[in-house]
């Protein structure tokens, strides 16, 4: 069996006295769409957070690509391939859709000092590149009208369009999305989760969390589901779905 | 040379109530209100020429000073709230802004008191005659100072303990989103907070211009330490603030002691303030609050 | 116009270089990058001091001690944000206003550097036997503007870049833009940096102009006047700060000369600084954007938007 693109080995995270992260493993394979569900308060979200390098673990470890990677800050983990796309979008709101997704540009020359004062022919061309590949991406999710308003002008769904097309411009070995159909209508959300199946098939691996579990469960290559910081069960979605462990899970025992 | 210790303790005790007296306002105000009020400075300043109308310009006691100075402050504060901080953060204000807008109106109150009275440092013209109490120097001014001090410690920790307000601003601090459902009227809560440390702010402009000089940039010379001890203590957390203003007041005076013996020059006073300001936000920016289990 | 008033206006010309050059070295941080600099004055302090003192013990040409003057304020900056910048914008604001009244407090009190309080004679940059008031104001023009043309062409490089969307990124949301890949230590430092040594660059200018400074000259005022002249000008415009130099030192100064030809019940020089705070207050409830207001960032992929457009409608 080939090595998983990433490995999530034991891993504990507290705040205070409480283990929100306790014990926690899991693997994400490559090319695949993994999902990570639970009830609230479960630790998902924290379990995103460390392995993206926000936090870092109090116990065990995270590998990347058959590198270890938990001491790492959210910019190097970024620079390894794996970028994070938050729940609740965090877009530079007063800058345009345009800059939002040339922000995300992996490589940029134009990001150093000098190359930006003195070195100027290199980004020049660069930037009508990566322009024309944000284009393609927000045309992807009919969001190219908007590639000169201010994000802040978006709809809330556009918004989460917009935070899902950012990371998919970074060209990722794995997108980290954490509910990328929450707050949308049911409509949207399953059009999210077919371009994401769309971006699946072009090699890019995916680990999700996700409440809407119609949706999820119709893409998921492989479900965990998380109760208490722990993972309580994991396997194939139609698998999950008839685990009685998994309605005691979501209903409380 | 022996170190008179006994000495060193008494003026910490004078600075430190100061200090107190000074940032009690600044706390509290900083807390609920969410930023640092740099105008803070120019309502001490305006407590010390309040002193100075009453005792050169109209030739009363130096009691009536006081009243004067608490009153004309508590206004000015709770105009400065209503009129410039409220009205900004209506507006949209952002943290930085409020700043800005405290330093603007900083400038406005300096350059008024400048106008009416002259920007070269001036005095009360009145000597406090210093007299020994044992191994102590002391004066009538610093052991008012003291008195003063612990006065306002007592009536604080009842007000804060006892009354309704007292309770509501313990409850803002700590738990806003509580406080408002809880149906504390924060307005009312903190207008007075505005106004009350205001008025503390312009007594201990009141005895820092009796102790030292007055003039315009009073407030400025004084301003660093009260955020010291602001800070040190914890923003919005009288408590901290109390064992701040002494512990600053020591580590000063002790540190007076330490310059004359490495012979450096005992101008580096001020910095000692600063240094611990410095270093508190940078290791330990909520300061020693979270060690006292009330605010 | 009498020579009095002209020798008089250029001064005030002078003025405006010179902190033209500070402002734009404040709008760099708080403009772009979002960083509440309350510390300006200690390193514009800084490199008028470490220009006066280089100049009073060495013999070295004055463009020299103006890039050593410069170097010293990096350093300091470099030094000063290590630890401060990750702290929250109130915090920084009131280390950096401390930073300076300790910088300040030891060119006060240590009189092996400086003289402290007696202050230091600074040589003139540029000067000749026989030399006029008049002359010696047109050579300072010449000197300042010529440093502040190089300093502005130097930040618009830097902000009409990915480099300062970058920096935008970061004033925005610096979780996010590290999440990104942004390094933020590394950009928030290297803006600090640059930013005190523009400022170590005004302060050597100043020095020399003056040809005397002493630690009054260095009050948190000056600090206060440069915000003032960003939030006027407009945060993020770099034409709008050179504006706000402009109109916040004509304020400044201006009163002087009205003061002869006005009488007041009020000194104009304290009505000048009220009618400003109230001012200030207005602009901050009603136009904080400023004068200026911040331009979208436009680079060769604007183009590649209008080519997509004109196709897609094809």
């Amino acid at each position: 069996m080939e090595e998983s693109l990433l490995r999530v080995k034991e891993v504990g995270k507290h705040f205070g006295g409480l283990w929100a992260v306790n014990r926690a493993s899991l693997d994400v394979a490559r090319g695949s769409i993994t999902a990570l569900v639970g009830p609230n308060g479960s630790g998902k979200t924290t379990l995103f957070n460390v392995v993206f390098g926000l936090h870092k673990p109090d116990e065990g470890c995270v590998y990347f690509n058959g590198e270890r990677i938990d001491h790492l800050a959210p910019h190097q983990v970024y620079a390894k391939g794996m970028v994070h796309a938050f729940q609740i979008p965090r877009l530079f709101y007063r800058l345009t859709v345009l800059d939002n997704m040339l922000l995300a540009a992996r490589g940029h020359k134009g990001d150093g000092l000098l190359n930006s004062v003195v070195f100027r022919q290199g980004w020049q061309a660069q930037e009508r590149e990566l322009a024309d590949k944000a284009l393609e991406l927000l045309n992807l999710l009919e969001l190219d009208h908007l590639t000169l308003s201010p994000a802040g002008e978006l709809s809330g769904g556009q918004r989460k369009l917009l935070e899902i097309g950012r990371a998919l411009m970074a060209d990722p070995l794995l997108l980290l999305l954490d509910e990328p159909a929450a707050g949308v209508n049911p409509l949207l959300g399953r059009k999210i989760f077919e371009r994401i199946e769309l971006f699946r098939q072009r090699g890019l691996s995916f680990f999700i969390i996700e409440h809407r579990l119609e949706i999820l469960f119709d893409f998921a290559d492989w479900v965990y589901v998380m109760d208490k910081g722990k993972i309580a069960i994991e396997g194939k979605p139609e698998k999950v779905a008839k685990d009685s462990t998994f309605y005691k899970v979501y209903l409380g025992d | 040379m022996g170190v008179n210790w006994a000495q060193v303790l008494f003026n910490s005790a004078v600075t430190g109530s100061l200090y107190l007296i000074g940032a009690v306002g600044l706390t509290l105000s900083y807390g609920l209100s969410g930023f640092p009020n740099f105008a803070y400075a120019e309502f001490m300043t305006l407590g010390a020429y309040m002193g100075y109308f009453v005792v050169r310009q109209l030739g009363f006691d130096i009691y009536f000073a006081f009243i004067a100075a608490f009153l004309a402050c508590g206004i000015l504060g709770a105009l400065a709230y209503r009129g410039v901080f409220r009205f900004l953060a209506n507006r949209g204000a952002n943290k930085i802004h409020l700043m800005i807008g405290s330093i603007a109106l900083g400038f406005i109150i300096r350059h008024i008191i400048g106008d009416i009275w002259g920007w070269p440092p001036t005095t009360f013209g009145i000597i406090w005659p210093g007299f020994d109490i044992g191994p102590l120097r002391v004066t009538d001014l610093w052991l008012a100072l003291i008195f003063t001090a612990l006065f306002l410690a007592v009536i604080m920790h009842l007000l804060l303990t006892r009354t309704t307000t007292g309770k509501a601003i313990r409850g803002i601090s700590s738990n806003p989103e509580l406080a408002l459902a809880s149906g504390i009227n924060i307005e009312r809560v903190t207008l007075l907070t505005w106004a009350g440390g205001a008025a503390l702010a312009g007594v201990a402009g009141l005895f820092w211009g009796a102790i030292a000089s007055i003039s315009p940039l009073l407030g400025w010379a004084m301003i660093l330490p009260v955020f010291a001890v602001t800070i040190l203590g914890g923003i919005g957390s009288f408590y901290g603030v109390l064992a701040a203003a002494f512990i600053i007041g020591l580590a000063e005076n002790i540190g007076v002691v330490a310059l004359t013996q490495l012979g450096l020059s005992t101008e580096y006073r001020m910095a000692i303030a600063f240094i611990i300001l410095i270093v508190t936000l940078i290791l330990r920016p909520q300061g020693l609050a979270k060690a006292f289990r009330r605010t | 116009m009498n020579l009095g008033l002209l020798v008089y206006s250029l001064d005030i010309v002078v003025f405006i270089g010179i902190f033209a050059i500070v402002a734009l070295s404040l709008n760099l941080e708080y403009g772009f990058t979002g960083l509440g600099n309350f510390g300006k004055v200690a390193f514009f302090l800084a490199g008028a001091y470490t220009y006066a003192i280089v100049m009073e013990r060495t013999g070295i040409p004055f463009y020299l001690a103006l890039i050593i003057a410069m170097l010293v304020s990096a350093g300091i900056g470099f030094l000063v944000s290590l630890p401060a910048l990750r702290l929250r914008e109130d915090y920084l604001a009131i280390v950096t206003l401390a930073i300076g009244e300790v910088l300040r407090l030891v060119v006060k009190t240590e009189d092996s550097l400086a003289h402290g309080v007696w202050g230091i004679n600074v040589p003139p940059a540029i000067h000749w036997s026989g030399m006029s008031v008049l002359e010696m104001r047109m050579v300072n023009i010449g000197l300042v503007y010529f440093c502040l043309i190089l300093c502005f062409i130097l930040v618009q490089l830097m902000t009409r870049s990915p480099y300062g969307r970058v920096l935008r990124a970061i004033r925005e949301d610096e979780v996010a833009a590290e999440a990104l890949g942004k390094n933020r230590v590394k950009y928030k430092a290297q803006i600090f940096m640059l930013g005190s040594a523009l400022a170590g660059l005004g302060g050597g200018l100043y020095a020399q102009y003056m040809q005397y400074i002493n630690p009054y000259m260095f009050m948190p005022m000056v600090t206060f006047t440069v915000w003032i002249m960003v939030i006027v000008g407009g945060p993020a415009n770099n034409r709008g700060v050179l504006i706000g130099a402009v109109l916040v030192t004509l304020f400044e100064r201006g009163a002087r000369i009205i003061k002869d030809y006005l009488l007041l019940p009020i000194d104009p020089i304290n009505l000048q600084y009220i009618l400003f705070g109230v001012l200030v207050i207005f602009l901050l409830a009603y136009r904080p954007q400023g004068l200026l207001k911040e331009r979208q960032l436009e680079t060769k992929a604007i183009e590649g938007v209008q080519q997509w457009k004109n196709r897609s409608s094809e």
